[in-house]
Order: structure tokens, then C-alpha cells, then sequence
């Protein structure tokens, strides 16, 4: 079974910021639509490796994460629903696309700040709010820079097992490109007059070395799914 | 010249080693620039000149050129470096279990130790490096000082943090030593030179020729060498370059 990218009406979505409409997206990648039928390589399988590995990481069969009310708290301002479909983490932002984020999302933005700048404090790894509360937490601290920069240090210290490389990857590639300097995943795209252009990377010849180790899609399907070269309003 | 036959007559190493790696064992000759090649090396296996005792380090293309790459995709899958114990028992004989003991600890460090050469007290070595990737870490580093029983003492860039390092293994204890000043952030797929100049305990570092650390060392310098990386990092190394001198 393949699975299409529905990319002209879901763009914004699908970059996972802000949480709302992610989980809309989430219901719309399965759809197939006519564009992309025009597009045959965009489009992925539930077979592909980097949907398996996610599927991996989002399986939360097990229940074995440690707070429950925190992981409720943060999937409830982020807009989610557990559990999450599959793949949950695409790697396609384009500037100016987020979607205004649900109300709640500001109250624990300002509690993971709190978490954050509070010595020894229990960062919300997988082991305690779950995989689905790892994306609650990466969709959450995309709304504070200065958070993010500090959310991105503490999930790559938690490593692979405790937060979502997809999600690590992209958020990366959205903070290199604020301090200034390119991204590396190729996650980031703009509108430069009208058409949707991948912003700024370095080393793009070893792009799809660094995005399998990051459970991202190839390079190539990223590119297209995110309509680079498309007119877009 | 003293503890150089202290240091063999420790490991016992001249006498375990087959011969054909004993071959290629070459003793400090000072002054002496000894450039690695990797031009006889097969792609897709794992280097000869080097030893990989943690991680996964195979020989690959870049330009068309031979270069070393640790590849930390397969720490992320959990895989050891295949065939420690044998590889372990080639460096340092029967003192291996010590060795492997203390490398368990280390399983987030991949090292490669060259086998060029046994003893390395004073002088220069350098490498040059092109960070692939790395979720976690983009880790290169240069390895040193390192002991039949797993110790070592590393020089690492590192690009998610954009500086450079000298770290302490200690009985599998990672301790941070001294961060040079300068941050350096360097782009992905371009090629950098790492430099450490040891002459007692004066210990000094470069990153493309900017000068890094200028360092007292606790001790002097006396073990093994090799490159360093971390987690899941992948770098391509290329052009180590050692030369002992006297002093």
C-alpha cells in the first residue's frame, strides 16, 4: 500500500508547528490527492524504513512512561491525540505556514520554562511522558525560541531512546537557520516570490546519510513533498 | 627511552603480537613524519592501519580517495564493535580482559587506535576531518595517551557544540579537562585539520591552524593513539599524521 502526501492544502500542517494542526495533518497523509497522483515520488509506504522507525519510537504498547498527568497536560496543549499515526515527524516546515496555536499551549510553554531553568528538574523524556508526550513536548517549545535552544540541548542529551530523532532533526535545522547559519536536514523551506524554496543548507551531498539516522524521509521526497518550485499563494 | 621499555615490558606487547601485525609495529622513530596511508585499504571494510575497539569504522570514498569513517548509526542500533576481544588480545596480549573491562563503559566513545605505533610521549599528530552527521554528536577527535587498561585522554571537535575539547577516560569515566576559548563553528561536508602537540606536559591544540589550547598536562604523555568520536556521530578521517620527536 502506498501512501501519498497531500501536499497543497495540508503544507502548513505538516511541519508539526503548531500542534493543532499537526494533528490535522496527521489525518490528511493518507489521503491520496489528485496532485500528488501527478507526483509519483512523493509518496511513501508503511514498509519504508524511516516509517518503521518511527512507528518504533511512537509505539506505545508498553505504557511505560511515568506521569501520566504531565503527559495529559502537554498532549491537551499541544492538540494531540494519542496515539499518534504514523509517520508522525515528516521534516517539512515552510516559513510563514504555522497555524496559530491552540490557547492552552501558552500556560506550558511558560511550565516547561520553568522545568527548564529549574537545576536537576526531570526533563519529559519518553520514559516519563511517552513518545506521544516527546512530540507534545517538540510541538510545545517551537512556540519559544530561547526554549527551544535549551529544549533541543536537553533532548539531545537524552538520546535516541528518550526523544524523537525526526523531531530533534527538524527542530535543529529551524534553530540553526534563526542563529544565522544553514540548516543540515534540508527540513526548512520559504516562499521566495510565490514559490516554496528550501532555505539555506550546507552539505546536501550527504543529506540522506544524515536524515536515515534522523527517521526522516529521503531527501528527494522531501523536497517534493514540501512543493519546492510550486507557485504557491 | 626508560619508560618506552617499561611500557612493553608492561603490556607484554612485542611477544603476543602475529606477525604480521608485529610488521607493521614501528617504534618511536623521532623526528620522524609518518603519514597514514589509507590508498592500500579495501572500501567497505575495516581499516587495517587502525584498530576499531568501539564503534564501527570502515574504510570508505571521498572524492575518490580512501578516508576512515565511524559510522554512529550503528551505535544507534545498538551493535558493539565486532570482534573486541580478538582485537583487544592483538594490542595488549593477555592484559585484554582490563582492557574490555574498562571499554564497556565507553560504548558511546567509538575509538580507533593506530597500530603504527606503540609508544607515543612527545611530539605532534594531526588529522584532518569532514563531519558527516550525527543526530546527537558530530564529534572528531584525536586519541592519546591511551593505556593497556583503557585510559586515555582525547583533543575532540565537536559541531553541535562548536568547540574544542580535551577530555580524561578514567577506569571508563569520562572527565572534562579543559575547553579551549575560541568557538568554531564549522559546516558539514568541508574538510578541517585537528592538530596536538605534546612535549612533556605542555599539551597544545589546533583546529585548522587556530591556535585552541595551550594546556598543562598533569602528567607526561605515554601510550597508544588513534582518532575519538562519539554517540552517533559520522565523520570521514583522513591524512593522520604523527611525528614523535625526542622531547
Amino acid at each position: 500500500m502506498t501512501m501519498r502526501f497531500r501536499r497543497l492544502s495540508a503544507l502548513a500542517a505538516l511541519v508539526a508547528l503548531p500542534a493543532a494542526a499537526t494533528a490535522q495533518a496527521k489525518k490528511t497523509t493518507r489521503a491520496p490527492s489528485p496532485r500528488a497522483k501527478l507526483v509519483p515520488e512523493c509518496s511513501w509506504k508503511p514498509s519504508d524504513a524511516w516509517v518503521k522507525r518511527q512507528a518504533e519510537f511512537f509505539d506505545e504498547s508498553k505504557h511505560d512512561w511515568t506521569n501520566d498527568s504531565l503527559r495529559a497536560a502537554l498532549l491537551d496543549a499541544a492538540g494531540l491525540k494519542a496515539p499518534l499515526k504514523i509517520p508522525v515527524q515528516f521534516g517539512v516546515r515552510v516559513e510563514g505556514s504555522d497555524a496559530t496555536p491552540p490557547t492552552s499551549a501558552g500556560v506550558m510553554v511558560e511550565a516547561l520554562k520553568k522545568l527548564a531553568s529549574t537545576r536537576g528538574s526531570t526533563w519529559p523524556t519518553r520514559s516519563v511522558v511517552g513518545a506521544a508526550g516527546t512530540h507534545a513536548v517538540y510541538l510545545l517549545v517551537g512556540l519559544d525560541t530561547t526554549l527551544a535552544r535549551i529544549a533541543l540541548h536537553r533532548m539531545m542529551e537524552a538520546g535516541p531512546a528518550e526523544s524523537p530523532a525526526a523531531d530533534v532533526a527538524t527542530l535543529e535545522d529551524r534553530l540553526r537557520l534563526l542563529a544565522g547559519r544553514k540548516q543540515i536536514y534540508g527540513t526548512q523551506f520559504r516562499r521566495n516570490d510565490g514559490k516554496v524554496e528550501l532555505a539555506p543548507m550546507e552539505d546536501s551531498a550527504h543529506a540522506d546519510l544524515r536524515r536515515e539516522d534522523a527517521s526522516l524521509p529521503p531527501f528527494e521526497l522531501g523536497l517534493c513533498m514540501a512543493g519546492v518550485g510550486e507557485r504557491k499563494g | 627511552m626508560q619508560i618506552w621499555f617499561r611500557f612493553v615490558a608492561a603490556v607484554g606487547l612485542s611477544a603476543t603480537l602475529p606477525l604480521s601485525l608485529a610488521s607493521q609495529v614501528a617504534t618511536p622513530s623521532t623526528g620522524k613524519v609518518t603519514h597514514v596511508s589509507l590508498a592500500g585499504e579495501a572500501a567497505g571494510r575495516e581499516p587495517k592501519a587502525f584498530a576499531p575497539l568501539v564503534g564501527s569504522w570502515v574504510i570508505t570514498k571521498d572524492a575518490g580517495q580512501n578516508v576512515l569513517f565511524i559510522d554512529g548509526r550503528v551505535w544507534k542500533r545498538g551493535q558493539p564493535a565486532g570482534g573486541l576481544a580478538d582485537k583487544a588480545r592483538e594490542l595488549y596480549g593477555a592484559r585484554n580482559e582490563e582492557f574490555i573491562e574498562s571499554i564497556k563503559a565507553f560504548a558511546y566513545y567509538p575509538i580507533a587506535v593506530y597500530k603504527g605505533l606503540d609508544n607515543f610521549e612527545n611530539g605532534e599528530i594531526s588529522v584532518r576531518f569532514q563531519m558527516i552527521g550525527g543526530t546527537l554528536d558530530r564529534c572528531a577527535g584525536i586519541l592519546f595517551d591511551v593505556k593497556p587498561n583503557g585510559d586515555y585522554l582525547t583533543v575532540r571537535y565537536n559541531g553541535t557544540e562548536d568547540n574544542v575539547v580535551l577530555w580524561t577516560f578514567n577506569n571508563g569515566v569520562r572527565k572534562f579537562v579543559n575547553r579551549a576559548p575560541t568557538l568554531v563553528p564549522l559546516e558539514l561536508g568541508t574538510w578541517h585539520t585537528l592538530k596536538v602537540s605534546i612535549h612533556g606536559t605542555s599539551m597544545k591544540s589546533w583546529l585548522d591552524d587556530q591556535p585552541m589550547h595551550d594546556y598543562t598536562l598533569p602528567h607526561p604523555v605515554a601510550g597508544k593513539i588513534g582518532v575519538w568520536s562519539k554517540t552517533d556521530s559520522m565523520i570521514e578521517f583522513a591524512d593522520f599524521t604523527v611525528t614523535p620527536t625526542s622531547k
